[in-house]
């Protein structure tokens, strides 16, 4: 126990990268219910990231808009500014599916509602005196965007290995969105945790929100999954299980519950820095070729302003 | 045995609750979350479409027609346009001019406009690139120059400014307003919609001046006995549109859809911004943005992409005249709200809650 107090985060430094919002779009209406054929269960599963993450990322960039005044470092701050960004683009990005979703018969309403209730309200911002209480609260959700953070890029990274998906021909705009999102979460996965070190960082904090996101993240999960497949107008007895999650992620069709559970000490571990998890070289390469980032870098080296209705 | 008692007490209760919880859960299986009366979520600002290009035709010189076919396409007012994406990236907007009522297809029509006239290379690679059958993606529609209800209209459309007009005509003329429409153009061999623009209208609501034949139009006479408070309505080049707002008669609202949006970069506005809340006002210079100005005094203001499109930097806008730049908000964020990372004033003041 004496050394652990002495171990401080260690940043892999090569890892750093400058970050800025991409401009992607997506056209959905060629993919099919289930974007993964003949296998339901997986699409549903991946489908819950369309309900949480519209609000939860528009959650993140409400909470950091607020703690930019408390940023003191120069280079911190240009990455928490490209990390709003990227984040507004994951959640405009997967609004854009849950439309084509009720078209195809799943109405995710009663779900979302749920979901925005919980970002809006239950972690909006509450009604406390300003001083202290208003910013223990900001850190306590700053600290939770850091824990949320570490699911997404383990998220990120597993998608981007995730060649299973490809065999089983998932529908490529849908592997796109997944992937080009993966990867800007492997691209900026330090930021909330540094973002968190440099307003708290205190260890007790870290386990604290760990513990909340967890619960949470798994609570909201396979209540997610168990929504859809009950839903799911094409299944005639759709239900979501504990084995099928587990066989599934066997199969690489989903992440396995070993990777998960690793995954766990590793935030705990005092010395953890996101740097050191996931590779910054594999998110390049793949928003190097993805379709829809490579179409938002054509767009934008070409003027991009607003111009003719007509003419030009 | 105490214990044993603690034991099996606690195992008879937490069955009994898991029972409960079943129960519970299956009679509603979103049970205990609270929900939002109706969802943030799921409504995007606007949605891409992938649409077949079914038609292309030449409909004048120099101006192609596209119809653009998908299946039930969202729906449209007169005035509005769409953002085309061409093959090679560029980002283009054009206004609709065909049937409001067709859901099944959307139609365009853009003039080429060579490179020495000012062009960028959109309408060059529509008239040039684009083939039937192509598949395109676009964005829309949206209105920024939406036709208003009242008892008269005067319109003006110059030469390719016809197509947002257009289906105003119709409108107007479905509605039984007193209306009349002024078509201008170099010739009437590059004019499009001649002859629809005749049938709506029949003689004595159109007058049509082509330069080559006529020289100006005569913009007095067009405004002459116009009734009361009607709305005006002109699409054109630069020129006519400012000869038009010169001669507005007292009482009537004009509305203007610039072809080039008024962005050349050396020809930028100086305007200020009162920052209300913090009881200040900065001066945003031509080459600068607002945030850019804002910046200055409030070092703290979120942003990030600095191309209107993120929508971290939008702010409410308590007055003054918004010339809204980017590609994002809806239609009813832009009344009261703007992107201040490229949007700017039209008419010298803003004031901003900030």
């Amino acid at each position: 126990m004496s050394n652990t107090q002495a171990r401080l985060p260690k940043p892999v430094t090569s890892e750093h990268i400058a970050l800025k919002a991409r401009k992607v779009s997506f056209a959905w209406e060629e993919t099919p219910l289930h974007w993964i054929p003949g296998d339901p269960f997986t699409t549903h599963t991946i489908n819950v990231l369309h309900l949480l993450l519209p609000a939860g990322e528009r959650w993140f960039v409400h909470v950091y808009k607020q703690v930019l005044p408390y940023i003191e470092d120069d280079r911190l701050r240009e990455d928490v500014i490209g990390f709003i960004g990227q984040e507004a683009m994951h959640a405009q990005a997967h609004d854009e599916v849950l439309p084509h979703l009720k078209e195809l018969g799943l109405d995710p309403a009663p779900y979302l509602a749920q979901v925005d209730w919980l970002f809006e309200k239950l972690l909006g911002d509450r009604t406390l005196p300003p001083g202290r209480a208003r910013k223990w609260w900001l850190y306590e959700r700053v600290a939770l965007i850091a824990a949320i953070e570490h699911y997404t890029a383990f998220l990120g990274d597993w998608v981007l290995n995730a060649d299973s998906l490809d065999r089983k021909g998932a529908d490529p705009t849908m592997l796109d969105l997944l992937r080009w999102h993966g990867a800007e979460e492997v691209e900026h996965r330090s930021v909330a945790f540094e973002l968190f070190l440099h307003v708290d960082g205190s260890y007790s904090r870290r386990v604290r929100t760990w513990a909340t996101a967890f619960s949470a993240l798994v609570f909201l999960w396979q209540r997610g999954a168990r929504f859809f497949m009950a839903n799911d107008p094409t299944l005639e007895d759709g239900r979501a299980s504990w084995r099928e999650f587990l066989a599934k992620g066997r199969q690489g069709m989903l992440p396995t519950a070993g990777a998960m559970a690793r995954s766990i000490p590793r935030y705990l571990d005092r010395g953890y820095h996101p740097s050191q998890e996931g590779s910054t070289e594999q998110a390049v390469a793949y928003l190097a070729s993805s379709p829809a980032a490579l179409a938002a870098l054509a767009a934008e080296a070409r003027a991009t302003s607003p111009l003719p209705k007509g003419a030009a | 045995m105490p214990r044993l008692h603690t034991v099996a007490a606690l195992a008879g209760a937490a069955l009994l609750t898991r029972r409960a919880l079943r129960r519970r859960i299956e009679h509603s299986p979103l049970w205990p979350l609270p929900a939002l009366p109706v969802p943030t979520s799921g409504r995007p600002r606007a949605r891409a479409l992938t649409l077949t290009l079914a038609r292309r035709e030449e409909i004048a010189d120099g101006v192609v027609q596209l119809s653009l076919t998908g299946r039930e396409l969202p729906a449209w007012e007169p005035g509005a346009h769409l953002e085309l994406t061409l093959p090679s990236g560029l980002v283009r907007q054009y206004s609709l001019c065909g049937d409001p009522a067709d859901t099944s297809a959307y139609t365009l029509a853009t003039r080429l406009v060579p490179a020495d006239s000012g062009g960028r290379g959109g309408s060059r690679e529509v008239h040039e690139e684009l083939r039937e059958g192509m598949r395109l993606r676009v964005r829309g529609p949206r209105n920024r120059f939406a036709l208003k209800s009242s008892h008269a209209y005067v319109f003006v459309a110059g030469g390719i400014g016809i197509t947002p007009i257009l289906p105003m005509l119709r409108a107007a003329e479905a509605s039984g307003a007193d209306w009349r429409v002024l078509y201008c153009g170099r010739g009437k061999a590059s004019m499009p919609f001649l002859d629809e623009v005749e049938k709506i209208a029949g003689p004595g609501r159109l007058t049509v001046v082509a330069e080559d034949e006529a020289g100006l139009p005569d913009l007095g006479a067009l405004f002459a006995d116009v009734p009361q408070a009607a709305a005006v309505y002109c699409c054109g080049p630069e020129p006519l549109m400012d000869a038009v707002a010169e001669v507005l008669p007292a009482g009537c609202t004009l509305h203007l859809e610039r072809f080039t949006a008024a962005a050349p970069a050396e020809g930028e506005e100086v305007f200020e911004v009162e920052l209300r809340r913090s009881g200040r006002t900065v001066t945003v210079a031509a080459d600068e943005s607002v945030l850019a100005a804002v910046r200055k005094e409030l070092p703290d203001t979120a942003y990030s992409c600095e191309q209107g499109f993120c929508g971290t930097c939008q702010q409410r806008v308590l007055a003054g005249e918004i010339d809204h730049r980017d590609e994002l908000l809806t239609d009813g964020e832009r009344d009261g709200s703007m992107l201040i990372c490229v949007s700017r004033a039209r008419g010298g003041r803003l004031v901003l809650d900030l």
